[in-house]
């Protein structure tokens, strides 16, 4: 059995595509096997929804009279990055004032824009001939700006670390509140729903792809950073430690606060709620068996936050069934766990996603270009310019 | 019977043994559940359980030693709106009262079974969590 995405396309546009959840395609796998199910149903919707820190928006705010060329800028008290053209800047989700106020980062200035509300732009500059202006206190709001774009350079993480913490003291990570003597652990996946776990070599997750990010419609544009796909495996192909990720571009004034959030962890900072949707083809058997895991064939490590280092050994490999079943063992003890992936809107967004495909108002795309295979993970070291060269 | 309270005392009040006399002459069992205690006095949140009648007059021995008592109700509030149901909390609740129901897939809050701890405050991302205390 083999679909071309064009087949798949037509099916969309004529309105009887056949899609399904990715809760719903494991079901109906696991009920019928995976060649019917390639042959029956065309479309596998994913989600995921998350606390994701390397998200942004980049505005253009329109130009003033007289003009300026700002160089610092702040929306509600938050600095954006303008080293850009004149009104152009982009405001960072893990940003923040300058009393370190975690409850009120760039991330909530985001969702309060998403809200409808307007945030308060600040602005100075050194004043040039053709942008004399040297300062401006305004308003803006999704309403008054140009461009509202959300660009992410790295969302959606295939897998991820659980953490737990050995040390005497409660840690503040941005995996949480860990508690002292693996008082808990928290993990960061929405597993079996997420977008990459059900493709885990990017066949049809490409540059390109057209995604649900945060309520509207997306595309995957690049590669995410730290994008690592040489990972350990297991034996169906799904990473067992973070690989893949993708970076993400949408229109801010289609998204809405209820798959875009301003999340604080304290002691850490702010960070950005963010849900993702991509649909999978199921172009063949290979895409039906890939989009048939489970959590019980995905595994995780497990790793002890109290060690401050980037080389930490990993205590031991779990599978996302054992951290769904709200309890895992670690050095003999029983250890609660927490997620901070929600289950909930993950579903949501999934479902959602089905239905607009369904409508014909959401249409899959092809990858323009698939992500390199070859791509490593570098650490930073103190180096010299000779060594760096 | 079961009842959570709140205890504001002055620094006077603070040198007397009111927990001991609690469990003592009125037969109480007393878990803290919070205590805030200084030079200036402090604020305690029991739950006393006993017999209704050893309630009352339990609190009526507090308030005579200038012991400001305060029955609440709810001690932690969790705004709906603002949840995601990750369930960050879910692992740090020592009560259990925040659960994750895997059918929904939401987290769960049972009131009756939380102690006002205030563990979930600043673990919850989006804030939904308020203690009212």
């Amino acid at each position: 059995v083999s679909k071309s995405y064009d087949e798949i396309k037509k099916r969309i546009a004529d309105g009887d595509v056949v899609v399904m959840t990715a809760d719903e395609f494991k079901q109906y796998v696991r009920a019928n096997g995976p060649r019917k199910a390639a042959k029956e149903v065309d479309v596998v919707t994913t989600g995921t929804f998350g606390a994701m820190c390397s998200s942004g928006a980049y505005f253009n705010f329109g130009h003033s009279d007289p003009p300026i060329k700002m160089q610092r800028v702040w929306m509600d008290g938050i600095p954006a990055y303008a080293g850009l053209a004149a009104v152009d800047a982009y405001l960072g989700a893990t940003e923040l004032d300058e009393t370190n106020n975690m409850m009120h980062g760039g991330a909530h200035v985001i969702e309060d824009l998403v809200r409808g509300k307007a945030v308060r732009l600040k602005a100075t500059a050194y004043g040039t001939d053709c942008y004399p202006r040297k300062e401006i206190d305004t308003f803006v709001s999704l309403k008054t700006v140009n461009q509202a774009v959300l660009m992410n350079v790295r969302n959606c993480y295939q897998n991820y670390a659980v953490a737990t913490n050995s040390s005497p003291r409660t840690l503040y990570t941005y995996m949480g509140k860990l508690l002292p003597e693996y008082g808990n652990a928290t993990f960061s996946s929405a597993g079996e729903l997420s977008p990459l776990l059900n493709d885990p070599y990017y066949r049809t997750i490409g540059i390109g792809t057209r995604i649900f990010l945060g309520g509207g419609q997306g595309f995957v544009i690049w590669e995410g950073t730290q994008f690592n796909p040489g990972v350990p495996r297991t034996p169906g192909g799904v990473p067992k430690r973070p690989a893949g990720s993708l970076a993400v571009i949408g229109d801010l004034k289609q998204m809405s606060p209820e798959f875009l959030r301003g999340l604080t962890f304290t002691r850490y900072g702010s960070s950005l709620g963010v849900g993702i949707g991509v649909p999978i083809p199921i172009l063949d058997e290979e895409m039906a068996k890939a989009c048939a895991v489970t959590n019980d064939q995905i595994l995780a490590g497990v790793f002890d936050y109290s060690q401050p280092t980037r080389s930490r050994g990993v205590l031991r490999e779990v599978t996302y069934a054992e951290l769904r079943s709200g309890e895992i063992s670690i050095k003999n003890k029983q250890v609660p766990t927490s997620s901070l992936s929600s289950l909930y809107k993950a579903r949501q967004i999934a479902s959602i996603l089905k239905n607009r495909i369904a409508k014909g108002e959401f249409m899959i795309e092809k990858p323009v270009q698939s992500f390199s295979m070859d791509r490593v993970f570098k650490p930073l070291d103190v180096r010299s310019e000779k060594e760096a060269m | 019977l079961k009842t959570k309270v709140v205890l504001n005392f002055s620094p006077e009040a603070a040198n007397n043994p009111i927990t001991h006399n609690l469990i003592a002459k009125y037969h109480l069992l007393v878990n803290i559940l919070r205590a805030e205690i200084d030079e200036i006095g402090g604020k305690m949140v029991l739950e006393l359980s006993g017999k209704a009648d050893d309630i009352r007059k339990g609190i009526d021995y507090l308030k005579s030693n200038g012991v400001g008592v305060r029955p609440i109700k709810e001690g932690v509030r969790r705004d709906d709106d603002v949840c995601t149901h990750c369930g960050m909390c879910v692992s740090i609740c020592p009560t259990k009262a925040l659960a994750f129901d895997p059918k929904t897939g939401k987290v769960t809050f049972t009131e009756e079974r939380c102690v006002a701890c205030g563990v979930c405050i600043d673990a919850c991302p989006p804030r939904a969590m308020e203690i009212l205390i």
